[in-house]
């Protein structure tokens, strides 16, 4: 890796050479019976180089693949004048993600751990047909560029993810978890989602109108995406961001505090740096409601005359990995949690939605801060549940519903794909519903 | 490299394996408004390896060619650690032994243009969106995969075949007082770069519905009947009900699989639904899919009555069903799943003028949006509508989401049109994996209720 970049230093201006190697190893269940173990031995580059002051990229599975930077500069050849320069030398920031005990995890123990939640779910339900699925990663990451940055990670991660189908419809209830570090069976989620499908047993449909809606943390995605395409930099460059030059004002409800946390060591996506070697930070994007930041990398920090807030990450909405190019994204997202539980939420309502799943996001309008999705989760009348949504959307603006949000949990919790995210449950206090 | 990789899989201890290689070349120019923030060119290459043991399967990826033989090794142990935990075996289809290659030849074969070309196209389609007034930014692509596979099994199938696949896509982005609205353009969807070139006059048009969504109305939440214009329609079968006929979701739903038997009647005698790799053009055609199977056209709906379905070796084996060629893997870092081709709704007899004019109060929903399906219930997007008021087509709208549940929407197919119109653009996510070798062919449908979400 080294040697290719004081080759790199001979014949182009700037280089930025990016080596991501992973190792997992996934178990998954169907319907009660182990369907397929995974394992993946995979390595990946990417290098950017930029020649008499135009940038070209090329990616390959290794850093001696031949001719790499011969592509590169190549494609330098067609490419747009840089307007930023590669990272330099960072001081990065401590942080611990990685379990060696993580790294010695068999296709055994995987299997072990997968049968003792169907074990447990079994106890208390045994006529579903569960899924679980287990994985444990390795991840190591190593950025260099010409400049002198020399960052390198190592990333471990146990996931757990298991759930079933709603007899009748097919749409799953599930619950997922993860950790740096093994994991054991996690029973007080294994109850959670056992209640949760016993709920499932009625259809409700609210009647169209304007409700109260919880959203559980599964669900955060729904506000948190349209949020990141607001305060990314493209869209604050090219000034169509509804957040545009709307820094220090109030754009929700003093109740939602929203960081950017990459450094929370034992968090499974916590790391020292971004995908351009610039150093991550804990950052408030919103305080008490207040907009405080934008997403920025270098690219879009040089458009707008300011510095990456080491924000660079190599995905796309629904794509990702080595080959994408980097753009804005945050880390990982903490919703701050606030003070009442999420069952007081649900018994203090006297009609509402408890929603931990929305689709169809991304057809909606959502860089505006708009989307209208079928609601996933429970319909709630006179502080209890009293059955499974049925054919209900919810519409919504977050920059004019989320402005007043009644409560916010204490409990919080992972989101759902999508985004690195832990939050509460959040209970907004009208969105219009379109249901019977 | 075929001889050495069926060597690795013939010395596999597994009741069956296989191995797929991949070298894989992938272009991209990306303009972003004025600006050129991408050009990359480059090459890749890695396996994955199968193996069926005992009753189990296990699977694995590699970057590395000298992995291979490791990795397969590992993964004949870990299949037989999966059957050993298995009270009910898998069990794999028998299947024609292929020994054929499948090249791809084109006369305007995008793999012969130049990389400035490929700019220079891209960048006029760029420029022609940015002397647009009310457009705020662009997103303009070029997106090409190649990708040579050689796919060896241990029953003695030795396949290299080929996908070429080029696109121009991106958005145009509107604004005005607050409004902001994003339309799609995509062009391609094959080898064909002549397919590329000379799209100024339907651009002109998106761009101009660009314009025209700004002072639309936002459509209103509520019930309604709709007509599907051909690349709603599209959307439409293939989230709704398309995915419902991909076995290996089905194989561990007990509860679907009661639902979706063969023979069971699902909509009007006039609703006619099939997948077809071997059309010619379209995103989703292929020769031979990721297991050594042939792709071959499937019948999924016949006047009204489930009669298909899609599948692999495996779940052909699970519901003694024929085989049908649609496991297909994104690149070798995926295991392949069953997933669609080129999903078509066959032409009915209703005019469109006729259609409209049966609606008193609903809308036509025009541009894919994308959608999603979990279960029975689905949603997708329009990128614009119509209202449509006493039979006559109205206003534009703009911002229409809407949901159903599949089998009450399927039955309230009333109409279908009497022209189709094939994509040129997929886009299909499944199991991790962003397949846009996905195409559809469908005409106008009317759909007398579905759930609009709006204001």
């Amino acid at each position: 890796m080294h040697q290719l970049i004081e080759q790199a230093k001979q014949t182009v201006d700037q280089a930025e050479l990016y080596w991501k190697r992973t190792h997992s190893l996934s178990v998954s269940y169907e319907n009660n019976r182990l369907q397929e173990i995974t394992e993946n031995d995979l390595s990946s580059v990417a290098l950017r180089a930029i020649r008499n002051g135009r940038m070209g990229s090329t990616f390959a599975v290794s850093p001696d693949q031949p001719g790499l930077l011969d592509e590169a500069k190549t494609a330098a050849a067609y490419g747009d004048p840089a307007r930023f320069a590669f990272a330099p030398a960072g001081d990065y920031p401590s942080v611990d993600a990685h379990d060696t005990e993580t790294e010695r995890l068999t296709s055994q123990d995987l299997v072990s751990l997968c049968e003792s939640v169907l074990d447990g779910i079994r106890a208390k339900r045994d006529d579903l047909p569960l899924f679980v699925e287990a994985e444990a990663e390795r991840r190591e990451l190593a950025i260099e560029t010409t400049a002198g940055a020399e960052a390198r990670c190592a990333n471990t991660a146990v996931s757990l993810g298991f759930g079933a189908p709603i007899q009748g419809a097919g749409m799953p209830v599930f619950k997922s978890i993860d950790s740096v570090s093994p994991l054991e069976r996690p029973d007080a989620l294994i109850d959670e989602f056992v209640e949760w499908y016993g709920w499932t047993e009625n259809k409700s449909t609210p009647k169209t109108g304007r409700l109260p809606v919880i959203f559980a943390p599964e669900a955060s995605f729904l506000y948190l995406l349209p949020l990141w395409a607001g305060a990314e930099g493209d869209a604050v460059d090219k000034k169509t961001s509804p957040l545009l030059d709307r820094i220090g004002e109030r754009v929700f409800s003093e109740r939602l505090t929203i960081v950017d946390d990459p450094l929370d060591s034992g968090a499974t996506g916590a790391r020292p740096f971004d995908d351009e070697g610039v150093p991550c930070r804990r950052r408030a994007i919103v305080d008490g409601g207040i907009l405080k930041g934008y997403f920025l990398d270098q690219r879009t920090a040089a458009a707008l005359g300011e510095a990456s807030t080491g924000n660079a990450v190599k995905r796309e909405l629904f794509d990702g990995g080595t080959e994408t190019k980097p753009s804005p994204w945050p880390i990982r997202l903490s919703v701050s949690p606030g003070d009442v539980s999420y069952r007081d939420m649900i018994a203090g309502l006297d009609e509402g939605l408890l929603v931990y799943f929305g689709m169809g996001f991304h057809s909606g309008n959502y860089p505006q801060g708009q989307f209208a999705v079928q609601a996933v989760g429970f319909h709630i009348v006179n502080g209890s549940v009293v059955g499974r949504l049925d054919n209900t959307m919810i519409s919504t603006n977050i920059y004019q519903d989320f402005q007043s949000i009644r409560a916010v949990s204490r409990e919080r919790g992972p989101a759902v794909g999508f985004l690195d995210v832990v939050a509460p449950y959040v209970l907004v206090d009208s969105m219009q519903v379109a249901g019977s | 490299m075929k001889e050495k990789l069926a060597g690795i899989v013939g010395g596999m201890t597994a009741d069956y394996a296989d191995l797929r290689y991949e070298e894989n070349r992938k272009t991209r120019i990306s303009f972003r408004g004025e600006r050129l923030v991408e050009v990359a060119s480059y090459e890749t290459s890695g396996g994955h390896v199968r193996a069926y043991a005992k009753g189990g399967k296990a699977v694995a990826s590699f970057s590395d060619p000298e992995r291979a033989g490791p990795m397969a090794e590992a993964v004949a142990t870990s299949a037989a650690l999966a059957g050993e935990r298995r009270d009910k075996p898998l069990r794999l289809a028998t299947a024609p032994t292929i020994t054929e290659a499948f090249p791809i030849e084109s006369p305007r074969d995008a793999r012969r243009a130049s990389v400035q070309e490929k700019l220079d196209l891209v960048a006029h389609y760029n420029e022609m969106i940015l002397r647009e007034p009310t457009v705020a930014t662009t997103e303009a692509n070029y997106d090409e995969f190649v990708s040579h596979r050689i796919f060896v099994n241990s029953e003695g199938a030795a396949v290299e075949y080929d996908i070429v696949v080029a696109n121009i896509l991106g958005f145009i982005v509107t604004k005005r007082d607050g409004v902001m609205q994003r339309v799609r353009f995509a062009f391609g969807g094959n080898e064909d770069f002549g397919r590329l070139q000379d799209r100024d006059a339907e651009l002109e048009e998106r761009i101009a519905v660009g314009r025209r969504l700004l002072a639309a109305e936002p459509a209103k939440a509520g019930l309604f009947p709709v007509i599907l214009d051909p690349s709603e329609s599209g959307v439409f079968i293939h989230e709704a009900f398309g995915h419902l006929s991909e076995a290996d979701g089905l194989q561990n739903n007990p509860a679907f699989r009661e639902k979706l038997r063969i023979g069971e009647p699902l909509g009007k005698p006039l609703l006619n639904v099939f997948d077809d790799p071997t059309i010619p053009g379209l995103p989703g055609t292929y020769a031979i899919d990721d297991e050594g199977v042939l792709g071959v056209r499937t019948p999924l709906i016949t006047e009204g009555v489930l009669s298909g379905r899609l599948h692999s070796r495996e779940t052909a084996a699970e519901f003694d069903e024929p085989l049908s060629g649609n496991m297909r893997a994104v690149d070798a870092f995926n295991t392949p799943v069953v997933r669609m081709s080129n999903i078509c709704i066959e032409a009915g007899s209703d005019a469109f003028e006729d259609m409209v004019a049966s609606i008193d109060r609903g809308y036509y929903l025009v541009g894919a949006k994308g959608g999603q399906t979990s279960g029975d219930q689905f949603t997708f997007g329009a990128q614009w509508g119509f209202k449509i008021e006493d039979g006559r087509l109205g206003p534009m709208v703009r911002d229409i989401n809407m949901s159903g549940e599949l089998f009450a929407t399927l039955r309230a197919i009333s109409q279908v049109g009497d022209a189709i119109e094939g994509s040129e653009r997929g886009g299909c996510g499944k199991a991790g994996q962003m397949n846009r070798l996905s195409g559809k062919a469908t005409p106008h449908i009317k759909i007398d209720q579905v759930t609009i979400g709006g204001v």
